[in-house]
């Protein structure tokens, strides 16, 4: 059986955060805090009058420097979290500091080191890609020579510097995209709350956006505020990050050091079809394949999407092992004596999905 | 100031992007008022004065039936009389018909003529020999109420009245002078040929006359005032104002929609400032669209704007204002586009006849006035009238400038408490 493609991949991102952490252990300004949440909280009330906690009592930190990122399923809190200390939402409760000031009680001079990036294409739609970016630079205090400059760079940046005068509305959804970015970098802030900037686009532009992301750290040294319900994307470019379920922070770490709260264990992920899985085989597999710590079974039923037909089911094997590879063969070996057919496998090293499974008992996607 | 400048700059770069709002900022309005403005009465001759038809048969056909005419003429500068001062351009809408008494009925009847005059056979002879004539004055006009054509007419009758009594009286006195002698009968005819002269004199020099303080004050202003164009151009203007300037309602919509809204609530810009610059946008497409109309009236339709036009800046700046205030509270009432539109066109439509865009709020019963106030179009209306068509000044609009002026405060008052950047 081939290998799953996104193994090797996930393999080489792996390896590539652990170097990046080992390289800004060292770095003396990331230890610098710029932005301090403390016990930020925001309430809503529903159509029927009840009220309830969108956020609740999220705390963190943010260095100068890095790439923060907020992970967590659709209406975890994520964008309610990045409103308020964006100064959009007024927190119930808590407080948000940016480079020491207050968004509630000073914003403009919070608001004045922030660039935001919204989830929505937040552009004119009728004005072209230079217009909007003009007019937002001088929402940020640009004029002149400055102004011009700045717009020059940003279209360079997000690779549009031959599209700028067409209106935003022509363009594809990846270039709205970059532009959205574009005006939230064009005043070189100290930070960037990037919300989700990825949704909703095609592989090739997400590929730049990342690039960017990576960019505005690397090369412009601003530190990120960045939200995803992606895994893979908050593990390739994260130094840290918070998961965030139904509204709390549940988690919060360095990947490595997430990662280590589930036992680094790889999952080896076993697709058997209708095929029951006796729990004799379960115990084999524990006591007898390399490595292996524990097995289960679970088995899901599958909607049939034509209609009266009946519902399928799917049953999965699910191995956790400390080196998935070495318990591989072993385990093919147990199920082949107990005449159980592996429809397919998939051998996946500690992820942050894993890690999210982990404390919410659900998949990220779920 | 300059983020609010720019804020208003970029939402008025973006509003005339639309070619369309060309439709809406000016040739609806323009049509609009031309079409209104006749409806309330407008001339036939244009723009400017309003021309009062009157058909006239003169059967006597004497210099004295000739000066009877020329004296109701001189009573009313609009009267037009039918067939004698029939023009090329058919201004009493004869064609090339002869009048007759059953046409100057059915022209009467139909209200192309105001009213028909008839001038006896014998009128002239019968005034020389100091008898007593009538002239019959025919009229669909209301009993109680003033006639312009009426007054021109007894007006000229006093005249030649008295001129013919100063001959009468001139005959006698001359007769009962011993010294004074005639030659003959034509050099007593001559003698008082020259009283009637002297007679007609003295009444044309006006030695009494009234002047009215409060209907016409100015003859320019009352010659040129333009009618029922005067009547629609500030009132429809006013009803576009608010066409123009409530969508900022849709447009807020639109723009936390699109997020551009929010995006601005993230940036280094105060609440007001933002709000101040959108606001501000609509305000001078508010100013806009009344310069667009009032130009218009101006100088396509010859209207004029009383005798001191410049008080109606005030005006029109006070009005706006509270418009956009209305607009800034309706916003925070309504979540969807389809809302605001609604409400928009509903606004428009009931606020404008109730305020008397349309029609002048005189013709209106007493309680539909005092309704009509509740529509700050009521207001502007007032005071537009007040400089149009009795030469008001800034004095005499203080109270409606005033009374916009407060609900532009307290509607700002409730749209900014209430006022949300996102939903």
């Amino acid at each position: 059986m081939l290998p799953d493609p996104r193994e090797t991949v996930l393999v080489r991102l792996a390896r590539a955060i652990r170097q990046r952490c080992a390289d800004h252990k060292g770095d003396a300004s990331m230890q610098e805090t710029l932005v301090q949440v403390r016990g930020l909280s925001k309430q809503f009330k529903r159509d029927n009058g009840e009220t309830f906690f969108a956020v609740k009592d999220v705390t963190l930190e943010i260095r100068r420097g890095e790439i923060f990122s907020l992970l967590g399923p659709n209406g975890a809190g994520k964008t309610t979290t990045i409103s308020m200390i964006s100064g959009l939402l007024t927190p119930t409760q808590g407080d948000a500091l940016i480079g020491g000031n207050s968004i509630t009680k000073n914003p403009l001079a919070a608001k004045k080191m922030l660039g935001v990036v919204p989830q929505e294409i937040a552009l004119y739609p009728t004005l072209s890609a230079r217009q909007n970016l003009q007019f937002f630079g001088k929402m940020h205090g640009l004029g002149g020579k400055e102004l011009d400059r700045a717009v020059d760079e940003v279209l360079d940046l997000i690779d549009l510097g031959d599209r700028d005068r067409d209106k935003v509305d022509n363009f594809s959804g990846g270039m709205k995209r970059r532009v959205n970015i574009g005006i939230g970098m064009l005043h070189k802030p100290q930070l960037i709350y990037m919300d989700e900037p990825t949704v909703g686009i095609d592989p090739q532009n997400r590929r730049r956006i990342l690039d960017t992301v990576l960019r505005l750290r690397d090369e412009l040294k601003m530190t990120v505020l960045y939200t995803s319900h992606l895994m893979e994307e908050v593990q390739e470019i994260s130094d840290r990050v918070g998961i965030i379920d139904h509204g709390q922070m549940i988690a919060l770490g360095t990947v490595g050091e997430l990662i280590q709260k589930v036992g680094e264990e790889d999952r080896l992920i076993f697709k058997v079809g209708e095929q029951p899985v006796a729990e004799a085989l379960l115990r084999r597999i524990e006591s007898e394949a390399a490595t292996a710590t524990r097995a289960r079974y679970e088995r899901r039923e599958i909607a049939n999407s034509d209609a009266g037909a009946l519902a399928t089911a799917e049953g999965i094997l699910t191995v956790y092992a400390t080196r998935g590879r070495k318990a591989l063969p072993d385990i093919i070996r147990l199920a082949d004596e107990s005449s159980l057919d592996i429809l397919s496998v998939e051998v996946r090293e500690p992820d942050l999905e894993a890690v999210f499974l982990h404390l919410t008992g659900r998949a990220l996607r779920d | 100031m300059q983020r609010i400048l720019d804020i208003a700059l970029n939402d008025l770069r973006i509003i005339f992007k639309d070619r369309s709002i060309w439709i809406n900022l000016v040739i609806l309005p323009i049509v609009i008022s031309v079409a209104v403005g006749y409806a309330n009465g407008a001339g036939f001759t244009g723009g400017g004065t309003v021309s009062l038809r009157v058909d006239g048969f003169d059967a006597d056909a004497s210099a004295m039936s000739a000066q009877f005419l020329d004296a109701v003429r001189a009573g009313n500068a609009n009267l037009v009389l039918c067939p004698m001062d029939q023009t090329e351009a058919d201004l009493c809408q004869l064609g090339d018909e002869a009048l007759t008494a059953e046409l100057a009925q059915t022209r009467l009847e139909d209200k192309v003529s105001l009213a028909t005059l008839e001038i006896p056979s014998g009128f002239g002879a019968a005034l020389a020999r100091g008898e007593a004539v009538s002239v019959i004055y025919r009229s669909n006009e209301d009993a109680t109420a003033p006639s312009y054509i009426l007054q021109a007419v007894q007006s000229a009758a006093t005249r030649l009245s008295g001129a013919q009594i100063a001959v009468q009286v001139g005959g006698q006195v001359a007769d009962s002078l011993s010294f004074l002698q005639f030659s003959d009968d034509a050099d007593r005819a001559a003698f008082l040929e020259e009283i009637r002269g002297r007679a007609a004199a003295g009444w044309a020099a006006d030695l009494i006359t009234v002047e009215t303080v409060q209907a016409a004050l100015d003859p320019a202003t009352t010659q040129t005032s333009g009618g029922g164009f005067a009547q629609s151009i500030p009132g429809i203007a006013s009803m576009y104002v608010m066409f123009t300037v409530l969508p900022a309602a849709s447009a807020f919509i639109l723009e936390r929609k699109n997020w551009t809204l929010q995006r601005l609530a993230t940036l280094p810009i105060s609440r007001a400032q933002i709000l101040g610059g959108k606001l501000l946008a609509r305000f001078v497409m508010g100013m806009i669209q009344y310069a667009v109309l009032f130009g218009f009236g101006a100088l396509a339709l010859g209207v004029t704007f009383g005798s001191q036009p410049l008080t109606m800046l005030p005006v029109m700046i006070a009005y706006t204002a509270c418009v956009t205030a209305l607009a800034l509270a309706l916003t925070t009432f309504i979540t969807t586009d389809m809302q605001a539109q609604g409400i928009t066109l509903f606004m428009s439509l009931t606020l404008a006849p109730l305020g008397g865009a349309w029609w002048p709020l005189e013709i209106v019963p007493e309680w539909m006035r005092v309704i009509g106030h509740v529509s700050p179009i009521a207001w502007a209306m007032d005071a537009y009238r007040e400089i149009i068509f009795y030469g008001g000044g800034i004095g005499d609009v203080i109270v409606p400038i005033a009374v916009l002026l407060a609900a532009t405060a307290a509607l700002f008052a409730i749209g900014v408490a209430r006022f949300r950047f996102s939903k």
